[in-house]
């Protein structure tokens, strides 16, 4: 009993205890609730405008200027058109449209906005011969055409993170055929619903009833485009009630306008790999390769079908699905008589006129990319790179990488089955650059071009060899009283002892010593001994200082190894050193980026062409003159025959101990190219600088304009014959004589016994001296 | 109880997917950048250049003609720096460069370019670059020392301008 009173009392403040929790679960509830929708409310606005600043930043190549007399030949122009995805018909009616009769072209180029301007679109005619542009004119009245600037190959993006991409467009770009059909197709109400359509929800419903499954959505384009932002495919409840309540938040907050960009801009059309392709921009490139504005009504409708499911239509792997689907969109089309019955059904015969699958590595040239992206970081932040739609112009050719590529892919293959390398061993890396004006043309990172890992152009630190030997001669030759090309240097054995106690005792490749030989010789010959000794004398801090002004600005030990190389640098440091020698001794950034531009095309950046004179032209060129002997008669005697005779060519080899590394640096008066060749695992290659890399240099090289130009003499030069093996005046009778640069006034006095009307005895006149 | 516990569930878990958006959604606006478009006064540097390569050679026989394609961007550049658009013109002249890069009368029209916007330093580098590729042309080396002369005046080393000077008068009487 007492217990049951207990329990009798206890009842009633149960029931009041229950009351309060329920209401005060209700009012925690409700403010969930009303905080949701503000969080979803905050969550709608910031997606909208967040989703419309993310673009990512656009690489293009450098455009090709089109003139006569450019060395370009037939084929290389047509691969450049197809890069741009012109499209090659029997009579070109639009922009973006060319036909090719063997070396004739006709051709309508397309807009494109410049740095310095806008190019407007042209219609040309060119003629090709012997490799170069031999004509070219206006298409309409045949004149003579001086200059013509295409549109840039675009060759990569720098996307955020989440590898979206996007052809952003403004609705007033968009053609009306395809806001229409997407309108009709999938949102008739659009102008008139707050985001949502009970009406159309309800008419779903029941047709699917009727239809025993999904056969009618009721979506909104409102809620379709909120359904993208979550970028989530499921299909509870819970998310149907977020994609309303935000599908009515977005309708307060933005016009039908925007809202219609927005989605024109985002809907998911179709998967590249890891790449999403949103928007009907992207698409348009994605299906087409053509831009939206360029499509026919039938591919419009094709678009529009897409979004309904872009796999299951997908037109590349379900064609009969994907036609009876754009059909159909044309049927709709017709039915609301946005086409008359004729248009209908000729579009309705077309073919899908997708272009095939070509699987594009997101970026083309990922190792140049990378040179660019590193670039742009000094002046950008990250963000700003991949969500600004920025333009990059950048120095890219094209031409030359595609044929970098293909020599590098080829020489490699017949090195490792020539020299008996386990194939796939060697790797390489190359940069290529213009020389007057020290832009990037070309870069490899690696034999596999089309992989974006470790880009051994920029990263790779290697031992530079030989290939530092030049400054060690340049320091000499600028004290001209000492030091001319003529002058013999010691290659006999040497042991040098250092204040530490260290001893060295350099050895030439060839383990001979040659005696007394001239500078330039010692040079082209790359001897090891003569330059170690010359070093020595000169001291290696002022070979540093040589090497601070030639452009190198990383750390150097002032070891005497220095001078033979016992430095590690990238093939883009060797570059940079190089490009002083080849541009006559003006130092000069290295330019992988020429602009940039906003989204909105107005200029933000230029990169200009800027030039620092260190070194005296008229020294620069008597060291220059000693590596056109390395092609000529030394290291790099290999060159000489893929070449025209009068080529100016000149270059150095670089070979590292034990045959690690295999370096060629080399140029021309246009063009300079450094290749390294060796192993990731630092072992052994079995190639010297001259078998190895050179013929990658050589390969290249020889592709290019045969008439080239090239840096003349400079002021203040002299000519004269030497005889080589006393470095005494001669004169062209005598055998081996060469005809070398010197500083005026520094040239031999005396003359070797072959020179007519020379002294007898040469040297007698300091025997004399001697005497009194 | 257990839809409460639905609640919050779910809320971590768009409290979750807001944060992963806001990392891909950037909210900042593009940074502003400044250009150096030069002055919009009227530039009195002219860059004798659109003269037709007929007149230049009658005028100065040992200047190389130039091909048409260098000789319309010359003019297009010319253009521009009338225009007051100094920038654009040096990016014009750049082209012109990237065609015929051996010619110093182009290193020399960016220097004159160069100097107009100011930057008296790299004007004076970029004559010299022009002298490196006119080595017997008196002409166009005396154009350029008298360049190298106005630009050290800008940057106040007068000494050094006078040097130039008398380099160019003696190049011009030879």
């Amino acid at each position: 009993m007492a217990k049951r009173r207990k329990r009798g009392r206890r009842k009633p403040r149960r029931k009041a205890a229950r009351r309060s929790v329920w209401s005060r679960l209700f009012i925690v509830l409700a403010i969930l609730l009303v905080g949701y929708i503000i969080f979803l409310d905050f969550q709608v606005r910031h997606q909208f405008t967040g989703k419309r600043w993310s673009l990512p930043a656009r690489v293009y190549a450098r455009p090709l200027e089109l003139y006569a007399g450019l060395s370009l030949s037939a084929d290389q122009f047509a691969a450049e058109l197809k890069a741009l995805q012109y499209r090659p018909v029997r009579s070109p009616r639009a922009a973006g449209e060319y036909s090719r009769n063997a070396n004739k072209f006709h051709l309508l180029s397309r807009p494109f906005d410049f740095w310095d301007g806008s190019e407007a679109a042209q219609n040309l005619r060119l003629s090709f011969a012997g490799g170069n542009i031999s004509r070219l004119s206006d298409g309409k009245t045949g004149a003579a055409t001086s200059l013509a600037r295409l549109d840039p190959v675009l060759v990569g993006s720098f996307y955020p993170s989440h590898n979206e991409d996007r052809v952003l467009l403004q609705l007033d770009d968009v053609p009306v055929a395809l806001t229409d059909a997407l309108i009709a197709v999938e949102d008739r109400g659009f102008y008139k619903h707050h985001g949502i359509a009970p009406l159309a929800i309800a008419r779903a419903l029941w047709a699917n009833i009727r239809a025993g499954g999904v056969v009618q959505g009721g979506s909104t384009l409102t809620q379709q485009l909120v359904k993208n932002f979550f970028l989530t495919s499921d299909r509870s409840l819970l998310r149907k009630i977020n994609e309303a309540i935000m599908a009515l938040l977005l309708e307060w907050h933005y016009d039908k306008d925007e809202i219609l960009e927005g989605y024109i801009n985002e809907v998911y059309l179709a998967q590249d790999g890891k790449r999403s392709i949103n928007g009907f921009g992207l698409a348009s490139y994605f299906y087409f390769e053509r831009p939206l504005a360029e499509l026919s009504i039938e591919q419009y409708a094709l678009l529009v079908g897409l979004v309904k499911g872009p796999s299951y239509y997908n037109p590349r792997r379900h064609p009969e699905r994907a036609r009876s689907r754009r059909n159909l969109v044309l049927d709709i089309m017709l039915q609301l008589e946005l086409i008359d019955k004729q248009t209908a059904s000729r579009a309705k015969q077309k073919g899908l006129g997708v272009s095939p699958y070509g699987r594009k590595a997101i970026n083309t040239f990922p190792a140049f990319l990378e040179l660019v992206r590193r670039q742009l970081q000094r002046d950008y932040r990250d963000e700003d790179i991949t969500s600004e739609g920025l333009s990059i112009f950048t120095t890219l050719n094209p031409q030359v990488q595609w044929q970098l590529e293909r020599v590098l892919a080829t020489r490699l293959k017949t090195l490792e089955s020539g020299h008996s390398i386990e194939a796939g061993t060697l790797e390489a890396a190359a940069v290529i650059t213009s020389v007057q004006g020290g832009e990037v043309l070309a870069l490899a990172g690696g034999r596999d071009p089309d992989f974006a890992g470790f880009n051994r152009a920029l990263n790779a630190r290697r031992q530079v060899g030989s290939l530092l030997k030049p400054a060690v001669y340049l320091t000499a030759l600028e004290q001209p009283r000492s030091y001319t090309l003529a002058t013999l240097l010691d290659d006999s054995p040497l042991t040098f002892t250092a204040r530490t106690g260290d001893v060295w005792e350099p050895r030439n490749y060839d383990r001979e010593n040659h005696g007394m030989v001239p500078l330039y010789h010692a040079l082209a010959h790359s001897y090891n001994v003569a330059t170690a000794r010359l070093g020595l004398a000169l001291g290696i801090d002022s070979v540093i200082a040589t090497l601070r002004r030639l452009g190198i600005e990383q750390h150097l030990n002032p070891y005497p190894s220095l001078v033979l190389g016992a430095v590690e640098m990238s093939p883009l440091q060797v570059t940079r050193m190089y490009q002083t020698y080849a541009s006559g001794g003006f130092r000069m950034p290295l330019r992988a980026i020429s602009a940039v531009l906003a989204a909105d095309t107005s200029p933000l950046q230029r990169y200009p062409l800027s030039v620092e004179s260190v070194i005296d032209p008229a020294e620069n060129h008597l060291v220059t003159t000693a590596m056109q002997y390395a092609v000529r008669e030394g290291t790099a005697r290999a060159i000489p025959p893929s070449f025209p005779a009068d080529r100016f060519l000149a270059g150095k080899t670089g070979t590292t101990d034990a045959l690690r590394d295999s370096w060629f640096a080399g140029f021309t008066g246009e063009r300079l190219g450094v290749v390294w060749i060796g192993r990731d695992d630092n072992q052994s290659t079995g190639l010297t600088g001259s078998s190895g890399a050179l013929l990658v240099w050589r390969d290249l090289f020889s592709q290019f304009n045969p008439a080239g130009w090239s840096q003349p003499a400079a002021e203040g030069i002299e000519y004269q014959w030497i005889d080589p093996a006393s470095g005494l005046l001669a004169d062209a009778g005598c055998a081996n004589a060469v005809q070398l640069p010197f500083i005026e006034g520094s040239a031999p006095l005396e003359s070797a016994p072959c020179k007519k009307g020379a002294s007898p005895i040469p040297g007698a006149v300091e025997w004399f001296k001697g005497l009194f | 109880m257990r839809v409460f516990a639905g609640l919050i569930v779910c809320f971590v878990v768009m409290l979750l997917a807001v944060q992963g958006c806001s990392t891909t959604a950037s909210t900042s606006a593009p940074r502003p950048v400044v250009i150096e478009k030069g002055s919009s006064a009227p530039v009195t540097t002219q860059i004798p250049a659109a003269v037709s390569p007929a007149q230049e050679r009658a005028r100065e026989p040992v200047v190389s003609r130039q091909p048409p394609a260098v000789v319309a961007l010359l003019e297009h550049a010319q253009q521009q720096a009338n225009d007051g658009d100094l920038e654009s013109s040096a990016a014009s002249l750049e082209r012109a460069i990237r065609i015929n890069p051996g010619s110093a009368v182009l290193w020399y029209h960016l220097a004159t370019l160069r100097l107009a916007q100011g930057e008296a330093r790299q004007a004076e580098q970029l004559a010299v670059k022009s002298n490196s590729l006119a080595p017997g042309n008196m002409v166009q080396q005396a154009r350029n020392w008298t360049l190298i002369a106005e630009s050290r005046r800008q940057r106040g080393d007068s000494k050094g301008a006078n040097a130039a000077e008398r380099r160019a008068r003696e190049l011009e009487r030879n």
